[in-house]
């Protein structure tokens, strides 16, 4: 090896790469060690490893054994390193590894600050993991790449074949060299689709395979996914962030770059268009999803409307996206819903994330999808057995990258040959949905092994039996040492634009835990960057080195990056109608807020015993829920009314507490995360979650001193001011970090709405109990509508009505003032109107315009308590404005909204 | 025997439905046994769109959608079929099911089967996995075991297995649900033709063997002199089980080869004659269901379904009938229902 010259370096021992030697002991022995480029010494010969190997036999499909090894033989330069890895540490030189801790430091704050998760448990409540990523990539050699380059191509060729011909003619199963069982008896087969063609004869547009090193040093195929193989947005988000904190290995190193790769995924479709100006989708099946996070991304990255099944509609065999501006054509849709979801007419009638009649335009040929529905067949780890048959039957060409020895036993004879092998073997499902999980034979008793061989006998078509591959390990950082891990490498294939496919240049490596030899993140696994190590001369991606990975790349959190497809993203239905309440939600968390703030501070004021004012107090409290309208009012009883306040603001289980309003912000902004600024999302999620947990700290304190009574007013207006900070910085990026598009619009719409309705009624109450006839009061109502400062600019000490009136209900300069409000209320109505090609007319037709009001009346009135009489018309005219603010809010949901919230059902008979 | 088949099915929602799409098997196919005539499918409102496919089974399925608010639907297919003796069944015998019943014993159907390497194809192939109505489970195995002594020719045992399932189950209208599993219903002990059929299927394909659920109507009103049969008052379902020829050998194209499906209702313990229509072929109800739907709106729904099945003396009987006035005809059907 060209390492072994270092031996004769004087400074051998003090080198990076000598450095890491030393801290990292060996691969488990039987495991290739890809830090050092040899297997670990086995306890027995290298060939009783992979038994099974040479004497595979499935119908004609044996599996292809090459005994040459790649490896280097056990023992042999045990202390060096492999080529790749000497330069990685010699790049990272002596000072960069003393620098692995804080790298590390900063990976993890990275990903948290990206916003980068993946949902463990699928459910609305369940924990969002961040996501986990080692701090050393994986790094493959350019033979290596080379290697796995050409066979995965081949496979993909292969694996397009296969769908081809059993949605066509169905020769491979007439020719016996497929069994029924694997295409009819199998759940992903879609009579449905039979018959179909899609356009280029493309059915596959991504596909991705789960590759292992044996202790050979050989790569083997263990498994395939085609059906909607999640991956891509991970494996992204990891090589931005890993580049970056190897940037001499990574130009050193002349590392494959990917970004640039990955607009192969929606090109393939549009040049197969046969429309010039072609919309993709991305459909994902919600936020619930274990890896929305991808989808969300992956949208963004490439420029496609990310949609869910109910933004999607069929009219005449043609498929629609619902916008703000109508029904808008839609021509590929890229997947990441289970086939079996797609469409509740001819699939799973009970599936509410699809689209009826979809099949029925894919069938047409009116739309493409990628993949192809139907593929799921394809993933199963039987048919490993039979594509080296396969393939030489369809393309005349022998396996070039070979696939892990695999036996179906719905084969009696196969299942015979394997009863006295499961030991050495690992007995996987056949089929999808069986609640099994992959079983390693010799982790057994042999009790244990003889029931499988029992339950292998009576269904043997249910099980696949694979031999057992103990996994390379490559090494990872764990904060004082280096330690190696069983990695599990994946890769995808994508179009090339020509017909055929490209393998993209990198992977994502998924680690097992210590000890383990099962890679799986949902186990609790981590990940690592993958490094395609270029150099070999006509290796793909080779001469595209020069593009950065770092620079052109969207982050996932900005919007404002152009993303490859320069084109408007129409705003659908669904996310209007999330933005319009994200609107809402905002406001009304803002102004229960200030509320909440407003009346603590009231009771612990001077004014605290005005009756007018612990009146309005006590109505305003009730009606925006802040206590239930059983407490005991302010006036009658004060510390009662402040200790439920305070109970109550992050109570779940009134509607309208601080807590909840800023609960359903959170889950208003989470259906349109991919419009929001990841700044802005992570506000929004640490505005509730600290919020909440300020609270229930506080409350704990209240019950330990519940004998004396004291919930702290003093800590929950900490808690308030808190929050009320967040919320500013929301309202700042709502005002100034989002696209100006009709989605915005409806935003603030929202949240003008709101504003009126809160402001209006604030101040018909004010007049209604006479408190702001009085000092406490008159000042409590400037600040609520946030304008002391401004009023004491303008009007000094002055504490009339006339001044009051003309600041919070005339004045067209104050953000707060309800003439201000209605004003651009309508502005924003009429821009709406003007795009989406509507009439705003009957939306305003019924809205109150204060600027209009005659105020005059009031002018003469004396601020005292007794002649509230004087402003009768007044407080009509406010309720009025706020009833007519409601009564938009319905408007508008009727007018844009209403297609998208009724749900579908399936009928049958 | 010339029948004449109208299948109503009717839909009232509430509140309306803003928008549908539907999915159909109503048209009968024309087989060696019977012939389509006349066929006519009535949709009311007027679909936005409609399209006529053969799906995968060979059965011919309609999809239709309604884009207009509506607050019923009404569905009429209307089909004359002129029904024969081949084959089996028509021995006036009533348990002769099969005319020359195929010898073969039932092992030597299972074998071809179960896949080896390059063995030859079988397009029934299709029709021995579990599907989505007839699960797998060993209460089915458990069932059929009775009438599978070894060697035993395969019309004969599937002759027992059809008339243990008669005497064993209670035919009881409205006793399940139009998804009962075929399990719940054995274990019940009683249920509808639709889970005699798929007890019936799920049976033979525990013992290996390719078995098809069929969906079709059977004339209800007896000959002279003869009982009532019990027949289902809306559509009829019977199973279909493949018998190869007897030089074993299917045919690699893809076909059924020299096989022959031989069908036997084990509701009424008896092989469909020519008073039987068949409507469609599938592995089980869900492939053949009559009117498939997903609409928004109608959270609330009441169907009504009405099939009249009536001997007719020729096509020149029915001309009438098919005229415009000819549209009273099937509302006096639903008055049965």
């Amino acid at each position: 090896m060209d390492n072994n010259k270092s031996l004769f370096a004087p400074l051998a021992l003090e080198t990076p790469s000598h450095l890491a030697s030393a801290l990292a002991p060996p691969a488990l022995s039987g495991h290739f060690d890809e830090l050092r480029g040899c297997s670990s010494k086995a306890p027995t010969s290298q060939g009783s490893t992979l038994p099974l190997m040479q004497s595979a036999s499935q119908g004609q499909g044996q599996s292809q054994f090459q005994s040459q090894s790649q490896g280097t033989a056990p023992g042999q330069n045990a202390q060096l390193l492999a080529k790749p890895w000497t330069t990685f540490f010699n790049c990272l030189g002596a000072e960069g590894f003393h620098d692995l801790n804080r790298r590390t430091a900063n990976l993890r704050r990275q990903i948290r600050d990206n916003g980068v998760t993946y949902n463990v448990y699928a459910d609305a409540n369940g924990p969002q993991r961040p996501w986990s990523l080692d701090l050393f990539p994986m790094l493959l050699s350019p033979q290596d790449w080379a290697d796995i380059e050409v066979g995965i191509k081949q496979r993909t060729r292969l694996l397009n074949h296969v769908m081809a011909d059993v949605y066509g003619p169905q020769t491979l199963l007439s020719k016996g060299l497929l069994p029924a069982a694997l295409v009819q008896g199998h759940p992903g087969y879609l009579r449905a689709m039979q018959g179909m063609q899609p356009a280029g004869g493309m059915f596959l547009h991504i596909a991705a395979f789960d590759l292992s090193r044996g202790p050979d040093g050989r790569w083997w195929v263990v498994s395939q996914r085609t059906q909607s193989p999640s991956g891509l947005g991970y494996m992204l988000e990891n090589r931005l962030t890993i580049s970056r904190l190897f940037p001499d290995a990574f130009r050193e190193m002349k590392v494959q770059r990917l970004a640039a790769s990955y607009k192969a995924l929606v090109d393939g479709m549009r040049s197969l268009s046969p429309v010039a100006d072609c919309r993709i989708v991305l459909l994902t099946p919600g936020p619930y999803n274990e890896t929305y996070f991808e989808h969300a991304y992956l949208a963004r990255y490439l420029g496609l409307s990310l949609v869910e099944g109910s933004d999607l509609l069929v009219r005449r065999e043609h498929l629609f996206l619902k916008t703000l501006k109508g029904l808008e054509p839609v021509h590929g849709v890229f997947k990441r819903l289970d086939d079996e979801y797609l469409d509740p007419l001819e699939l799973r009638s009970d599936s509410r994330l699809g689209v009826p009649g979809l099949l029925q335009v894919i069938r047409a040929g009116n739309v493409q999808v990628a993949n192809a529905p139907g593929s799921a067949f394809l993933e199963s780890s039987a048919l490993l057995g039979f594509l080296p048959a396969l393939s030489r039957h369809l393309l005349g060409e022998t396996l070039s990258l070979p696939s892990l020895a695999t036996w179906w036993c719905g084969e009696q004879a196969v299942m015979q040959d394997m009863l006295p092998m499961l030991k050495n073997c690992v007995i996987k499902p056949t089929y999808p949905g069986s609640g099994m999980d992959s079983v390693i034979g010799h982790t057994l008793s042999q009790r244990a092994l003889d029931e499988w061989a029992g339950r292998i006998v009576r269904q043997g078509e249910d099980y696949t039996v694979q031999a057992y591959l103990p996994l390379s390990q490559t090494p990872t950082w764990q904060g004082e040492k280096i330690a190696p891990r069983s990695a599990m490498l994946r890769v995808f294939a994508v179009p090339d634009g020509a017909g055929a496919w490209q393998v993209l240049p990198g992977g994502l490596a998924r680690l097992a835990g210590k000890n383990e030899n099962i890679a799986s993140m949902q186990h609790g696994g981590s990940s690592a960057d993958v490094w395609a190590l270029g150099g070999l001369m006509g290796s793909m991606g080779a001469g595209k080195a020069t593009q950065p990975d770092v620079l052109p790349v969207a982050r996932p959190g900005e919007s404002h990056v152009p993303a490859p497809v320069n084109r408007k993203q129409p705003v659908t239905s669904r996310a209007a109608e999330n933005l319009f309440w994200l609107g809402r939600y905002t406001e009304r968390a803002e102004n229960s807020l200030r509320l909440a703030q407003l009346s603590l501070q009231c009771l612990g004021g001077e004014d605290q015993s005005s009756p007018p004012l612990l009146a309005w107090l006590t109505d305003m409290a009730v009606a925006n829920s802040l206590v239930l309208d059983t407490v005991p009012s302010a006036a009658h009883s004060r510390r009662v009314f402040e200790r439920s306040l305070i109970a109550g603001l992050s109570s779940a289980g009134s509607p309208a507490s601080v807590g909840s309003n800023l609960t359903a912000l959170k889950s208003a902004a989470s259906a349109v995360r991919e419009r929001l600024s990841q700044e802005q999302w992570h506000v929004i999620e640490r505005t509730d979650t600290d919020f909440l947990s300020r609270c229930e700290a506080f409350k704990a304190e209240g019950q330990l001193a519940a004998h004396a009574m004291e919930y702290s007013p003093i800590e929950a207006l900490r808690a308030l001011e808190a929050a009320s900070g967040h919320l500013a910085a929301m309202t700042g990026a709502q005002a100034d970090r989002m696209m100006r598009d009709d989605g915005w619009r409806l935003l603030s719409i929202g949240r003008y709405i709101e504003r009126l309705s809160m402001l209006s009624a604030a101040l018909a109450r004010g007049f209604e109990t006479g408190a702001v006839l009085e000092n406490g009061g008159f000042s409590a109502m400037v600040a609520l509508f946030d304008s002391t400062i401004t009023f004491h600019a303008q009007y000094q000490q002055r504490r009339d009505i006339p001044a009051l009136l003309d600041l919070l209900v005339l004045d067209r300069d104050n953000p707060r003032s309800l003439s201000w409000v209605m004003h651009t209320l309508k502005n924003r109505l009429a821009q709406l109107a003007d795009s989406t090609s509507g009439d705003v007319s009957d939306l305003v037709s019924n809205l109150c315009e204060p600027h209009h009001w005659a105020l005059t009346g009031a002018d003469t009135a004396r601020a005292s308590p007794d002649n509230r009489a004087g402003y009768i018309t007044l407080i009509e005219q406010l309720k009025n404005c706020q009833s007519s603010a409601f009564e938009l809010s319905d408007r508008i949901s009727r007018r844009y909204f209403s297609h998208a919230t009724s749900a579908s059902l399936s009928l049958g008979t | 025997m010339l029948l004449h088949v109208v299948h109503v099915t009717r839909y009232r929602y509430s509140p309306w439905v803003d928008n549908a799409h539907h999915a159909v098997h109503l048209k009968p196919a024309s087989t060696a046994r019977q012939t389509l005539l006349r066929h006519s499918l009535q949709i009311s409102p007027l679909p936005a769109q409609q399209r006529e496919i053969m799906d995968v089974y060979g059965n011919s399925r309609s999809f239709f959608s309604l884009q207009t608010s509506h607050g019923v639907l009404r569905v009429v297919a209307s089909s004359v079929v002129s029904t024969s003796c081949a084959g089996q069944g028509c021995s006036n015998a009533e348990k002769s099911a099969v005319t020359a019943p195929p010898a073969m014993p039932w092992e030597r159907v299972r074998e071809q089967f179960r896949y080896r390497a390059g063995a030859a194809y079988n397009a029934a192939w299709e029709f021995v996995f579990a599907s989505p109505y007839v699960p797998r489970d060993d209460a089915f195995t458990q069932f059929a075991q009775p009438s599978f002594a070894p060697g035993r020719p395969l019309s004969e045992a599937a002759h027992d297995l059809m008339e243990r399932i008669y005497r064993t189950m209670v035919y009881e209208s409205d006793s399940t649900e139009v998804n009962t599993p075929a399990l719940a219903a054995l274990q019940q002990g009683k249920g509808v033709c639709q889970d005699f059929a798929h007890i019936m299927v799920a049976c033979c394909r525990a013992m290996g063997l390719p078995a098809r659920y069929v969906s079709g109507y059977m004339l209800t009103q007896p000959p002279p002199g003869q009982p009532r049969l019990i027949g289902c008052d809306a559509s009829h379902a019977w199973a279909s089980i493949y018998c190869p020829a007897e030089n074993g050998k299917g045919n690699s194209n893809g076909s059924d080869g020299a096989g022959q499906w031989l069908d036997f209702d084990p509701t009424n313990n008896r092989a469909p004659g020519e008073d039987y229509v068949t409507l469609a072929t599938g592995r089980d109800f869900l492939d053949v269901s009559p009117l498939r739907g997903v609409i928004r709106g109608g959270s609330r729904h009441i169907l009504q379904v009405a099939v009249t099945v009536a001997p007719i003396e020729s096509l020149e009987s029915l001309d009438g009938f098919e005229s415009p006035g000819g549209h009273d005809a099937p509302t006096a059907a639903e008055s049965l229902a």
